[in-house]
């Protein structure tokens, strides 16, 4: 019982990094969502809109499009159920949002800024 | 055995493990994901820093352009064809130059070569060497592809009359898109060499971490091309 019990936790520790993949019926589900949603941003373009009609559903759509090649190929919204405890998960995704937080506010002061 | 005893086993077995590959070839870690994945990542991250100045200098540099083109500055506007400086200032933008259709073309090659390359990671983790071997190639053919796209998409540039050193907004442009070029091929290279690793019979199951690791760098790179697509080629 004892082995058994060593060799469970021994198996589990192995397997983490692979066992909550997606299967390949997954796979081509985000690939054809992924190749729909460039033939909607191609069309969006074409379709005469200005401004931030053009622009902001353009921007969402290549927002999901990088979440779901990063989530799902790149194994990111798996590994990160595997990377134990909340805290990580917070100071990572805090650290990032101030990150893009400041990459954006220097971008648009690009003008206001000296030299 | 009593508890204790059976708690001393898993940490000798943990111990074990940490000094040691796991199934997969990667070291186990405390935390719950290999020390080469985590570097990984680390690595892209770096990249992000690098692709973000180059989008951004990419789109300072365009503002910039258009604003000294609408504003007739013969300094800007003698770097190009006075035809190419009419479509520019006809369109209020560059959108003149780019081929939409076939820069969707390329995007949907690398989009599709994301696809096979987890299909590669997924069949040397089964020790499938036939679809392994498939996948590889299917994903190094469209690589190869979409860098032949950019060739010919550099190549009517060129003719066009934008050239790298003419203006500011031709030298952003080159550099962003060059640069994810000389990724993809970097990339192409890897896949290579694990295609060379498979037809040798040394790619299998205890190597799939290898594999998710050039996989990660793929998809970065594709990542980054869904980025670059949105932002240079349809927002105007």
């Amino acid at each position: 019982m004892a082995e058994s019990a060593v060799s469970e936790v021994s198996h589990q520790t192995h397997h983490d990094d692979h066992a909550h993949h997606p299967t390949e019926r997954q796979y081509w589900i985000v690939f054809v969502i992924l190749a729909a949603l460039t033939a909607i941003e191609v069309a969006w373009s074409y379709m005469g809109f200005e401004g931030v009609a053009l622009v902001l559903p353009l921007v969402v759509m290549m927002g999901v499009k990088f979440l779901l090649v990063a989530g799902a190929f790149m194994h990111l919204y798996f590994d990160m159920k595997i990377i134990n405890g909340k805290m990580f998960t917070w100071v990572f995704g805090f650290s990032l949002l101030v990150a893009v937080a400041v990459y954006f506010v220097v971008f648009a002061a690009w003008d206001a800024l000296p030299g | 055995m009593s508890e204790a005893a059976i708690m001393d086993g898993v940490v000798a077995q943990h111990a074990n493990d940490e000094g040691s590959h796991g199934e997969h070839g990667g070291h186990h870690t405390s935390l719950g994901l290999s020390n080469m994945k985590l570097a990984m990542w680390l690595f892209l991250g770096s990249e992000c820093l690098l692709f973000g100045a180059l989008i951004s200098t990419y789109l300072l540099s365009k503002a910039e352009f258009m604003a000294e083109i609408l504003a007739g500055n013969p300094l800007v506007t003698s770097t190009l064809p006075a035809a190419l400086v009419e479509e520019f200032v006809e369109a209020g933008s560059v959108e003149p130059m780019w081929d939409i259709p076939f820069t969707s073309g390329s995007s949907f090659i690398l989009l599709m070569s994301s696809l096979t390359m987890v299909l590669a990671h997924k069949a040397v983790s089964e020790d499938d060497d036939l679809q392994t071997k498939v996948w590889l190639a299917a994903t190094a053919l469209l690589g190869t592809t979409f860098i032949a796209g950019q060739v010919y998409e550099f190549t009517a540039f060129f003719r066009e009359g934008l050239t790298y050193q003419g203006n500011l907004f031709g030298s952003a442009f080159y550099t962003l898109t060059g640069f994810h070029g000389a990724h993809v091929s970097g990339g192409i290279l890897m896949l290579m060499s694990l295609l060379y690793m498979a037809f040798r019979g040394k790619l299998k199951s205890d190597r799939a971490e290898t594999v998710e690791l050039v996989g990660l760098y793929w998809h970065f790179v594709d990542v980054v091309w869904v980025l670059i697509f949105t932002i240079v080629y349809l927002i105007p």
